[in-house]
């Protein structure tokens, strides 16, 4: 910097002398020819012409004068905006708000859906699903058919399956629970990650008969063994048999689709789980280096429809289908992902908008200085550097800052986040170099972009208009721009104030739905039943017992209201099904009838807070030699039984064994599978008469704190090596069912907020300075005997057409793309007319708002002030 | 005045070299020459001849010297480089060609 300094100032130095020189020479030869000294200089000096133009031009001759141009434009720039303080604060905010809003919600897009998944060929790995009648779902595959395309298929490299696991785990004197995966041989090889520890399992552990071995995450490594090396070789005690720990894996490892798994074990399927097993495997398979998945799946249909001939009870109807790792992952995020991303670009674009405008009115106030520049010499192309530069000045400033905010944004929302946040790859979301150089770019794009409106009104023409039109700021052509930019401007907040409403409505409506039971003062304890037995039935007793013994206890605690049970807890992902019908009619296809069923304890709609709409719910009478009972929600009693009393009609079942059940009650119905989705049909069947390992223990309680641990404790003491998994209070259960489209309508919320802010403030820029440019026009009519009602009228006037124009074509805006919207609206549909209706009074209002302020300045001219202005 | 024509687009660069290889001389020397030797008619630009002369100079085919003038005045003299006297050639016969072929077009019909 120095040195090239030093030298453009000997360089200029030089020019100048050698063009003085010059002019003496010219001078002397003048005077040869007769003139007098001094006429011969002046005429010399006047034909010479444009001295320090010719001086520029030969400086820009030289290589190093863009860069000089570029670092005095910049110094120019900074000392301009120095001097206008306020203006350039807000257009940094505007900037920083609308690029950090992109920034954060990019990386996220940017790591959730673009990023590959971190594993070697990433794009090659997919998951394999049979599809199911009629609606030909994806659907987990029944073990047989797995056996069947591992042997058959010629598509993938390897195929796996595999099965969560829940894990009782019993470590010196306490019994915990975690999230187990249970994996066929190959698995650890298709994803291709190799172990941090140890080995994986491998062919000979995944035989029925082999000995227990298991494979574990780095974090329960940390947990449980330390981290040391010592772990490889030790037992673990998995449901109540020891496992060899055989490797451990490195920190990021996980099966996207199944985040959390801690310990790995061997699928270990038995000859004949082949044909007695459901379907229950989640499979993945890594192509073949030369297939396309349209092959892949193309084969696996082949093979489906050779199982649906040589085992048509179980395949009739079923297909198959592939679909990329990747896409199963986040497939079911990427709508909502894009819409808030839209949605995030559309506050970046009004923000852009603001930020030209403001740029544009300065340029009217600005335009005296460019004019004495053009004047003076300054190029055309000279003066638009000159705004482009501080234009790219200010999208810098605000990159920068709008980076920082995504920076420290996007981690602090991933915080407070709650643990089950349906936000696959979260682990991975970081606001990272791409990001960085996504803000560069938008930062740029966006300089540029505001940037050229100004400079686009530079015109050598005009400009020498300008100068003759003294110093009235602003002409008819900058005016008709800057409307544009406000109606653009109050568009965009409309469609944005309108995606926000939609939402918020549709949250209302959700946070209104009853999920039938009562949240309050109910916690609920999930585990894994640990009871073992030389037999199934031996098994399904001990169980029972186990569920009895727990539930008593409870029962008898201090500050314990009521207590039971249910297999899988409501609001907690997923219910089991089977098929069910009514035994007095013929049994329908397997593919039609049945539906949900739930296991619970006697007492458990007590506790629940689910009224019995008639009979009876299950007492200490219902046991396993009594008559088998059942109670149906609402749903299915309505469906299968219409107009008839379904109390004591008896019904087919099929769970553990088939026959017919007795129905002795009609519970309300509740929202099981989620508030969003409608109430299915649902039998419950008792506890003690049917079994299965699942368990959760619903406590309602007084409300002291205490309760959890006595409740834990009393556990422990009726089976010690009993771990639990999870304690929720149902209210947390509750909320976390609507976290998502909480999290979706805050942040379309924000961006709505902000974008009704910024459009208020483009309003109240450009109608203020329109007032400003009129004051000598409001003083007149004053003077003349207006009433200042009028000209506050006429300045509102302007201001609600803007406002009403960009209200309209944010209405048609909104019409045509909130349909986007549909998959996150819940009972709201996207042309909903209140929404509308509002956002339409609340944008008018704001906007008002933003005019009132200039028109009462306009009222309050001093005529005489203002004829002396100028 | 009237009889004076003004450049050609692109000759001037060349008509600096031309006037330089009878030896140094200042700017406002050039512009004299240049015209003496037009017989009055070529009028060089003070705007267009000293962005020109940084120009050659920049490019490496002219240098510049400062030293004093016949009337004891420190002036930058302007030299061919061996550089500028092989583009000077080039010039030369790319101009011959250009009038013959210019002279080819527009001969009396």
């Amino acid at each position: 910097m120095r040195f090239w300094q030093w030298r453009r100032s000997r360089e200029d130095r030089e020019l100048a002398e050698e063009l003085q020189f010059h002019l003496a020479e010219e001078t002397r030869l003048r005077t040869g020819r007769g003139q007098e000294p001094e006429a011969a200089h002046r005429s010399a000096l006047r034909d010479f012409g444009n001295l320090t133009r010719t001086q520029e031009m030969a400086r820009e001759a030289w290589a190093w004068s863009a860069l000089e141009r570029l670092s005095q434009d910049l110094r120019f720039s900074i000392r301009m905006l120095r001097k206008s303080p306020a203006f350039a604060a807000l257009a940094v905010t505007a900037l920083a708000l609308g690029i950090g809003a992109t920034t954060g919600v990019y990386s996220v897009v940017n790591s959730v859906l673009l990023r590959r998944l971190p594993f070697p060929h990433a794009d090659r790995l997919v998951v394999v699903w049979e599809t199911q009648p009629p609606t030909g779902k994806p659907n987990v595959v029944q073990t047989g058919n797995f056996l069947v395309w591992r042997e058959r298929n010629r598509s993938f490299e390897r195929i796996a399956a595999t099965e969560s696991l829940p894990v009782n785990l019993e470590t010196g004197g306490d019994a915990v629970q975690i999230r187990g995966l249970r994996v066929t041989a190959g698995f650890f090889e298709i994803l291709g990650t190799p172990p941090l520890l140890g080995r994986i399992i491998r062919k000979e552990d995944d035989v029925a008969g082999a000995p227990a071995v298991a494979v574990l995450s780095y974090g329960f490594w940390q947990r449980q063994f330390g981290g040391s090396d010592q772990a490889l070789g030790r037992h673990v005690i998995v449901q109540g048999r020891a496992c060899e720990v055989i490797g451990v894996m490195p920190p990021d490892f996980r099966l996207p689709t199944q985040p959390g798994i801690d310990l790995y074990a061997p699928m270990q399927i038995y000859p004949r789980a082949a044909e007695l097993d459901g379907r229950n495997y989640f499979v993945v398979a890594r192509l073949r280096p030369s297939l396309s998945l349209r092959d892949a799946d193309a084969e696996m249909r082949r093979i489906a429809a050779q199982t649906a001939k040589e085992r048509p009870t179980l395949n009739t109807g079923w297909s198959a289908t592939v679909t990329p790792l990747l896409e199963q992952t986040v497939g079911e995020t990427r709508p909502a992902l894009l819409v808030v991303m839209g949605t995030a670009a559309l506050v970046l674009l009004i923000a852009c908008a603001n930020v030209a405008n403001l740029l544009l009115l300065r340029a009217a106030g600005r335009r005296r200085e460019m004019n004495v520049r053009a004047a003076l010499g300054a190029g055309r192309w000279r003066l638009v550097h000159q705004l482009l530069t501080e234009s790219t000045l200010l999208a810098v400033a605000g990159g920068l800052l709008g980076f920082l905010l995504a920076y420290w944004g996007v981690p602090a929302i991933l915080r407070i986040l709650p643990a089950g946040f349906p936000l696959p790859r979260r682990e991975e979301i970081a606001v990272d170099r791409a990001a960085l150089g996504f803000t560069a770019v938008v930062s740029l794009a966006c300089g540029l972009l505001f940037g050229l409106f100004p400079a686009w009104q530079i015109d050598r023409a005009r400009l020498q208009e300008g100068l003759r039109a003294g110093g009235r700021h602003g002409t008819a052509g900058n005016r008709r721009v800057r409307n544009v930019l406000v109606i653009a401007e109050v568009g965009l907040a409309m469609l944005l104030v309108i995606g926000a409403g939609l939402m918020v409505h549709s949250f209302v409506l959700l946070r209104h739905v009853d999920p039938g039971f009562r949240a309050d003062h109910l916690v609920s304890f999930r585990m894994l039943l640990m009871a073992s037995a030389p037999d199934l039935p031996q098994l399904r007793a001990r169980r029972a017992l186990l569920a009895r013994e727990m539930i008593d206890g409870v029962r008898t605690l201090p500050g314990v209201r009521s207590a039971g049970s249910i297999h899988l807890l409501p609001l907690s992902g997923g219910n089991s099904g089977s098929w069910y019908s009514r035994a007095d009619r013929p049994a329908p296809p397997p593919a039609q009838g049945g539906g949900d069923v739930s296991l619970i304890s006697d007492g458990y709609f007590r506790t629940m807070g689910i009224p019995i709409l008639a009979g009876r719910e299950f007492d200490e009478h219902d046991q396993a030699g009594t008559p088998s009972v059942a109670v149906i929600n609402q749903t299915l009693a309505r469906r299968v039984y219409p107009g008839e009393d379904p109390i004591g009609k008896r019904m087919r079942v099929t769970w553990d064994r088939t026959d017919e059940v007795e129905i002795v009650g009609v519970a309300a119905d509740i929202h099981h599978n989620g508030l969003r989705t409608a109430p299915d049909p649902c039998l419950f069947l008792p506890n003690a008469q049917r079994s299965t390992g699942a368990f959760a223990l619903v406590v309602r309680t007084d409300g002291s704190p205490a309760i959890t641990e006595a409740v834990r404790r009393r556990i422990r003491q009726v089976n010690p090596s009993q771990g639990i998994w999870e304690i929720q209070n149902m209210e947390d259960v509750v909320a976390a069912d609507t976290a998502e489209p909480a999290l979706e309508t805050s942040v379309i919320s924000i961006f709505g907020f902000l974008a009704l802010v910024l459009a208020c403030f483009g309003i109240y820029a450009v109608v203020s300075h329109s007032v400003e440019q009129r004051v000598r026009e409001m003083g007149i009519r004053l003077a003349l005997g207006a009433a200042p009602g009028a000209v506050l009228r006429q300045v509102l006037g302007e201001g609600l057409l803007l406002a009403g124009s960009g209200i309209a074509a944010g209405c048609i805006a909104a019409l045509a793309l909130t349909r986007y919207l549909t998959s996150l609206l819940y009972a709201v549909q996207p042309t909903d007319p209140p929404v509308y209706l509002a956002v339409a009074l609340i944008l008018t209002t704001a906007t008002l708002a933003g005019c009132y302020f200039p028109a009462r300045r306009a009222t309050r001219v001093d005529p005489a002030m203002a004829l002396r202005e100028e | 005045m009237d009889d004076r024509i003004e450049l050609l687009q692109g000759t001037l660069d060349m008509l600096i070299l031309r006037t330089l290889r009878a030896g140094a001389q200042h700017g406002h020397g050039i512009g004299v020459a240049i015209r003496a030797s037009s017989r009055e008619v070529l009028q060089v630009e003070h705007g267009s001849l000293y962005p020109a002369l940084h120009r050659l100079r920049k490019e490496g085919l002219i240098e510049g010297e400062w030293r004093l003038s016949e009337n004891k005045q420190r002036a930058r003299y302007y030299r061919l480089t061996a550089k500028g006297r092989k583009k000077l050639q080039a010039e030369e016969s790319r101009w011959r060609r250009m009038v013959e072929a210019i002279g080819l077009v527009m001969r009396p019909v």
